[in-house]
């Protein structure tokens, strides 16, 4: 993690600051700790693991595929009632579910309404969990969260 | 939380290894194989607060007993077990098998083991045929090691301090058509495909829209970082009208960037709007086959049911889509679209949109499930993938037509 953030190479402050007003769909915006507005999600929408399932053992590169219940998937960026996008949570517990989803090694943005994912992982024990985000990457209201399972990475 | 699922498991496993070992639900104690005095298990040149690697190959050595394989049943052997940050099991039951309780029965003498950075504790066990300690028990002492942090990590490939890449015909805040060509080169550094080891020499990435990932690990591989892994030095892409950042990272034979980092100026580009005079379908990457494109290598798949599968009438039909995105009816975004379930019905013409009836279902909110309901009999089920406009993709993202049997999939199979 402070690896990440010491590597990451230090753009210009200008044109950071630039650049942030064109990415503002593709990256989460710069956030206040104040709270944002969440939509609202269905009372029984469900974000589940087609694979892996809890306990298994998998081999270092395996492709993480993603059920969702009663919700439908739209890319980052695209606002639409009862969609979201999927995160992959690592090895991580989630955040505050009023604050935008983190974009690192750790939680894995499928911006594009992808469904699957294909990750390497090294060997030994992981967590994954799934986290569904708004078109602003931040949890529903209430969160569409699947339970965290554990893996064998072999 | 975690230690409590570990234990879980842990519990788990050992009755499930008990009772499978003996045939019975057992809780009595195993007869204990003696062992001759003087017999001691210990670790190879590794001592109490040693300070080893993440990685380390780890040794045993046995005295005055003999390495047998598990199972074979002989006097005065037995083979080894290590057991890391865990207490001693119970005596006279045979040792738990799991993530603490390491068994070496095809009599190994070495093990190589991966251990997160921090202190752990190792300790050996000996034990006979049925994996039970033998009496009296033959173990090591309990050893504490400190595992170094900073996991042993891959030198990053050289390069040279003057190597640069570069667009080629392409400036911070050109104009492009949605669809383009976008051409690079490199200087000092020459080509080589990924996967293929070589001084001084690696591979494209065009990172699209996004910051540049870390510079010390695997470039990811998605939408926003195109691979150009075969040694490509042009990329066709398809981008919706806007701006959009470019950024060029040489990485090596690994995708891992090289020390100093290969990479060119993030540029800005603006995609034009077409000048079809309907704006509303206005992605003209369909121009050309009046088609929206799709990846080679996309494929829509049903996770469930599969062909000849057996159905209630009442089912959830789950997709599994791959190498593109979902997104609903009437969003333009490249390399997504939305699902189609065909029930009962052949192909539609893949040219036109796909038509909106019973057996045509439109799943126009981007929803990866849907549950269903049909009379018994045979039935035949097909996804396909549209665009914005219902249109299926140029190739066509679409599932083989599957033939599903609705009846209780818990009777008998009906006769075929």
């Amino acid at each position: 993690m402070t690896r990440a953030a010491v590597t990451r190479p230090a753009l210009p402050r200008l044109a950071a600051a630039v650049l942030s007003a064109a990415l503002s769909a593709a990256a989460p915006p710069p956030l206040s700790a104040q709270s944002l507005p969440r939509q609202p999600a269905p009372r029984n929408a469900t974000v589940y693991f087609h694979y892996p399932l809890d306990g298994l053992r998998v081999p270092e590169r395996f492709t993480v595929r993603i059920g969702l219940k009663e919700m439908g998937v739209a890319p980052a960026g695209i606002d639409k009632p009862n969609t979201g996008h999927h995160h992959l949570l690592i090895d991580v517990d989630p955040g505050p579910p009023d604050q935008p989803i983190p974009a690192d090694y750790n939680h894995i943005h499928l911006g594009n309404g992808q469904t699957e994912v294909v990750v390497t992982l090294p060997k030994g024990t992981h967590t994954l969990q799934l986290l569904l985000g708004d078109h602003t990457h931040a949890p529903h209201k209430p969160p569409v969260i699947s339970q965290k399972i554990t893996i064998y990475v072999r | 939380m975690q230690g409590l699922r570990l234990h879980l498991i842990v519990g788990v496993t050992a009755i499930f290894a008990a009772s499978v070992a003996a045939g019975v639900a057992q809780e009595r104690v195993r007869a204990r194989s003696p062992a001759p005095a003087g017999a001691k298990v210990s670790f190879v040149d590794l001592r109490n607060d040693a300070r080893i690697p993440a990685r380390m190959t780890i040794r045993f050595a046995v005295g005055g007993m003999e390495i047998a394989p598990a199972g074979m049943a002989r006097r005065n052997a037995g083979h080894h077990h290590l057991l890391i940050d865990t207490e001693l099991p119970p005596p006279g039951q045979p040792i738990p098998s799991d993530f603490n309780h390491l068994h070496f029965g095809g009599g190994q003498s070495e093990a190589e083991i991966l251990l997160s950075p921090g202190r752990h504790t190792l300790q050996l066990l000996f034990a006979d045929h049925d994996h039970v300690p033998h009496d009296p028990p033959v173990m090591s002492e309990k050893i504490t090691v400190e595992v170094m942090a900073g996991p042993e990590e891959k030198p990053r490939s050289a390069a040279a301090p003057n190597a640069q890449v570069f667009f080629i015909g392409l400036e911070d805040g050109a104009t492009i058509p949605p669809r383009s060509v976008i051409r690079f080169g490199q200087r000092n550094i020459a080509i080589a495909p990924a996967g293929t080891k070589q001084e001084h020499a690696g591979h494209h990435h065009l990172l699209i829209d996004t910051e540049l990932p870390p510079l010390d690990r695997e470039i990811p591989s998605d939408f926003n970082h195109l691979h150009l892994g075969r040694g490509q030095t042009e990329a066709e892409v398809a981008l919706p009208p806007g701006e959009h950042t470019l950024q060029l990272l040489f990485a090596d034979h690994e995708h891992v960037p090289h020390d100093p980092p290969v990479m060119s100026q993030r540029i800005r580009v603006r995609v034009q709007e077409t000048s079809v005079a309907n704006p509303a379908s206005a992605s003209d990457a369909r121009a050309a086959t009046g088609r929206t494109p799709a990846p080679n290598d996309a494929a829509v798949y049903f996770i469930y049911p599969r062909q000849g599968e057996v159905i209630y009438p009442t089912s959830t039909i789950r997709f599994g889509l791959r190498n593109m995105g979902v997104a609903p009816a009437g969003i333009v975004r490249p390399n997504t679209g939305h699902h189609h379930l065909l029930v009962d019905v052949p192909t539609p013409p893949l040219d036109a949109a796909i038509p909106a009836d019973l057996n045509h279902i439109h799943l126009g909110n981007g929803q990866t499930e849907r549950r269903i309901t049909l009379p018994p009999g045979e039935h035949t089920l097909q996804l396909i993938l549209g665009d914005d406009q219902h249109v299926p993709h140029d190739p066509p993202v679409m599932s083989e037509r599957i033939k599903v049997i609705v009846g209780n999939p818990r009777k008998q199979r009906p006769r075929r």
